[in-house]
């Protein structure tokens, strides 16, 4: 009698066990407590049964992980924006990967003739989730929340100087200096619309000390309270996030009723669990997980480049850069490097952008062509520039990874291509927080490899690696070293006709294609993998994946 | 001490086996040049990840190197920074020990304090911190090994000073009138000696696991320099090419667990008390 009244304690325990967490791992799936009283192990495959139906209309994503609020006046990693992005909307958004901001919630838009002031008309009739009609008001509220909460992005708005709402479906930016990124600027997730009226409700405030005085991460952290085609149901950190759709969406959605964001960034994991169809759509493959997936016949691949760059950077400061200062030695080194065997070494989907302007930018030149390397044209400049013996220097090289890709492997197939022109390649490995960092933020080393991620979506991101630009002084290239390119700075950022952007644009990567102390080696690929049950899957730079574009077919 | 040596060989086959082990690889290493099909750091691009074959007995990396060339000259990192850091560690360790144990007293509480200090840091932290302060090369790694690895030796030698310098021998010299520096040199560590050699050989074994696992860590020499623990760290992003990391981590193997065998014979040896009752 004892045991029995034990073993019915147990399995009620293991039931409930089971009844709590697999709540989370259903997918709207039939759930009975009764079903999982008599044993425990049913309910939980009945939760994995539900995943692996194909005709329902939920799509499990696995992404990476590395942030810990959905906050929109927060975010500012790389997986936060996919969330954002389908349950807020901003004023612009970036519909394909390599165009031009477009309008979103804006209808119109219109630049001063001094480019000093932005005027946006907004679309009539955009609702939020809770019903309330979107206004100028709440522009202006999630713009000023973002800038005062003083988090991680509010950099991003820095160039805004202020804003007025002349009436409900008017806003005026007001800028600091002409801002040609400024569109680019107003798509980024942390710009998103908030519903003032329900965040107010929730502690939200956009006054000057909104830092100490704003409270509604919390509840950010738990709904969403955007216009845009889904709603956060549940947001569990590092574990999963769960999106169902708006009934309340404005414009026209897609098939997908329900996202299911699993916060797991293992590849293998990832790999695994897309081949049996348990997910649908997996964010973090690499080069040797894929090789796996070449014969599923459920799963498509793609290899895409992202915007992060590796570059080789030569000081062309002589008390650093010794040898490699000298603009004939950073001439050979560029023709030596065999860009084809670095795109090999990073996986497939990587590629050479053609100069400073990653490809898939607006203006972006492309990339370098592929016969470009040439030892022998290499070794002549050597020799002109008095190093016909060849030379020894110092490689130095940080712990990091670019998206996963080693940079000390990076300099291994360096140091091997120089070689082949007689330059000795030294590496000296140096942990990027013991001295690394410091000494590439002051602009002390020599020569090194390094990536640069960027931070928002604009080709003026790039401008920094000019001379007299943030990067461009950590090669010592100062703005008296070329001051035509440097004045470019400028002219760039107040070319606001996409136009003249693009032909600002195209002179800088005219100007720097053989010039300057910085290489840019390699855009690093990204690998996605996802179900053929799905279309519209795409990489995105500025959502990581854009959910709103992605359909059951 | 010959015959027992003999005696040895034939009855305790795991100490045979250590002899072998450890003597191939010390062949290998010494002629790393000869051995070796190809340059260790020539990379062939058309030839990544390449399964073992008849022209790459152990595979390529992901660079196109022959991993068997590299596992060949790796060997000499590893022997090279195993048997200098016990050496090293052990002259330092014995005197230091010796000093303290001999002279009693103040000095010996100071100085035994000291090496304490340094024994109650987890040793691989201390090594890596050490590393990371001063730059990882072959030099640093080394010297942060033997900074970990003293203060052993040192408590070993001070406890059995401590016992030897009561004998009568030793009384004996100090009535003559020796000096403290000869008495210690002459009858002090040559009595205590024996203990020291027999832990030295052991940790041979040990500081190769040291030195690799550093290295695995990103702690020892600049790529493309072939050791063990760095091809085994390349080797882990290519979870499903067993050969990349497999080779390089069997090397790491049998190298401490030879190393091992021939410590665990030679304290038979060596040291009755502790001989094996079987």
């Amino acid at each position: 009698m004892k045991k029995r009244f034990l073993a019915v304690i147990l399995s009620l325990a293991v039931a409930a066990g089971c009844v709590a967490c697999g709540g989370n791992d259903n997918a709207g799936g039939s759930d009975s407590p009764a079903q999982g009283e008599e044993t425990g192990e049913t309910s939980d495959q009945s939760g994995e049964t539900s995943d692996q139906t194909g005709g329902s209309n939920t799509v499990v994503v696995a992404m990476g992980a590395g942030f810990s609020t959905v906050d929109p006046g927060y975010v500012y990693e790389k997986y936060p924006p996919l969330i954002v992005n389908a349950c807020y909307e901003n004023l612009f958004k970036f519909y394909s990967n390599d165009s031009a901001p477009e309008p979103c919630l804006a209808e119109s838009y219109e630049f001063s003739e001094d480019n000093l002031t932005l005027t946006v008309k907004l679309k009539e009739g955009v609702t939020f989730a809770s019903g309330n009609p979107m206004t100028s008001a709440d522009v202006l509220f999630s713009i000023n929340r973002c800038k005062n909460l003083q988090g991680n992005p509010a950099f991003i708005a820095e160039t805004i100087e202020s804003m007025e709402a002349p009436d409900d479906q008017t806003v005026v930016f007001h800028l600091t200096q002409a801002d040609s990124a400024i569109l680019s600027k107003l798509t980024y997730s942390s710009l998103a619309v908030l519903d003032s009226a329900v965040v107010k409700e929730n502690g939200g405030t956009d006054a000057e000390d909104a830092s100490t005085t704003d409270t509604a991460q919390a509840y950010l952290d738990t709904t969403s309270a955007g216009s845009g085609m889904y709603v956060m149901t549940s947001y569990i950190p590092d574990e999963e996030v769960v999106l169902e759709k708006n009934p309340n969406y404005w414009g026209e959605g897609t098939n997908v009723d329900k996202y299911i964001i699993k916060i797991q960034p293992d590849a293998n994991t990832q790999m695994m669990t897309l081949s049996t169809g348990d997910i649908d759509v997996a964010m973090n493959m690499t080069d040797d997980t894929i090789a796996e997936l070449a014969d599923a016949q459920n799963v498509e691949i793609i290899n895409a480049a992202t915007k992060t760059v590796g570059f080789v950077m030569m000081n062309m400061n002589e008390t650093y850069g010794g040898p490699v200062s000298d603009p004939k030695v950073q001439q050979a080194i560029r023709k030596a490097l065999d860009y084809s065997g670095l795109q090999v070494i990073c996986g497939e989907g990587t590629l050479t952008p053609y100069s400073l302007i990653q490809s898939g930018f607006m203006g972006s030149k492309g990339e370098r062509p592929a016969d470009y390397t040439n030892v022998e044209e290499a070794k002549a400049l050597l020799a002109e520039a008095g190093y016909g013996d060849g030379l020894d220097v110092d490689l130095t090289v940080s712990d990091l990874d670019m998206e996963g890709i080693l940079l000390t492997d990076l300099a291994q197939k360096i140091k091997d291509d120089l070689a082949q022109i007689g330059i000795n390649v030294n590496i000296v490995s140096q942990p990027w927080a013991a001295g690394y960092g410091d000494a590439y933020r002051d602009g002390t080393l020599g020569f090194t490899v390094m990536y640069w991620g960027t931070d928002y979506n604009d080709p003026n991101v790039q401008l920094e690696f000019l001379p007299g630009g943030v990067v461009g002084l950590r090669a010592g290239w100062t703005a008296d070293m070329n001051p035509e390119l440097a004045a470019m700075y400028q002219e760039t950022m107040s070319a606001t006709d996409n136009d003249d952007r693009i032909a600002a644009l195209e002179k800088i990567q005219d100007a720097a294609y053989e010039e300057g102390p910085f290489i840019m080696a390699v855009q690093a690929p990204a690998h996605i993998g996802y179900n053929t049950r799905l279309d519209g899957v795409a990489i995105s730079d500025p959502y990581a994946l854009d959910l709103t574009l992605i359909n059951i077919k | 001490m010959i015959r027992s040596m003999k005696k040895m060989f034939k009855s305790n086959y795991l100490f045979t086996l250590g002899v072998m082990i450890c003597l191939a690889w010390i062949i290998a290493a010494v002629l790393a040049p000869v051995i070796a099909p190809c340059d260790p750091i020539a990379q062939d691009l058309t030839l990544r990840l390449k399964a073992p074959s008849a022209g790459h007995p152990f595979g390529t990396d992901n660079f196109g190197r022959d991993i068997f060339s590299r596992v060949i000259y790796g060997g000499r990192y590893s022997l090279l920074a195993g048997c200098l850091t016990v050496v090293i560690a052990g002259c330092i360790g014995t005197f230091y020990g010796a000093v303290a144990g001999y002279v009693g007293g103040r000095t010996d509480n100071v100085m035994m304090r000291i090496s304490e200090m340094i024994l109650s840091f987890p040793s691989l932290i201390l090594a890596m911190i050490i590393n990371a302060v001063m730059g990882s090369n072959l030099f640093n790694t080394m010297f942060a090994l033997v900074i970990v690895a003293w203060p052993t030796y040192a408590r070993l030698m001070r406890s059995v000073v401590l016992s030897v310098k009561e004998n009568e021998y030793v009384t004996a010299s100090e009535a003559l009138g020796a000096s403290k520096i000869r008495i210690l040199l002459k009858e002090v560590i040559p009595n205590s000696i024996s203990s020291v050699l027999i832990m030295a050989t052991t940790d041979i074994g040990n500081q190769i696991l040291m030195f690799s696992t550093l290295s695995f860590l990103g702690l020892g020499s600049a790529p493309p320099t072939p050791e063990w623990g760095m091809m085994v760290s390349d080797g882990v992003d290519y979870f499903n090419k067993f050969w990349v990391a497999g080779f390089p981590g069997l090397a790491i193997f049998t190298m401490a667990v030879g190393a091992n065998f021939i410590g665990d014979g030679l304290r038979d040896l060596l040291d009755p008390k502790l001989r094996k009752q079987f």
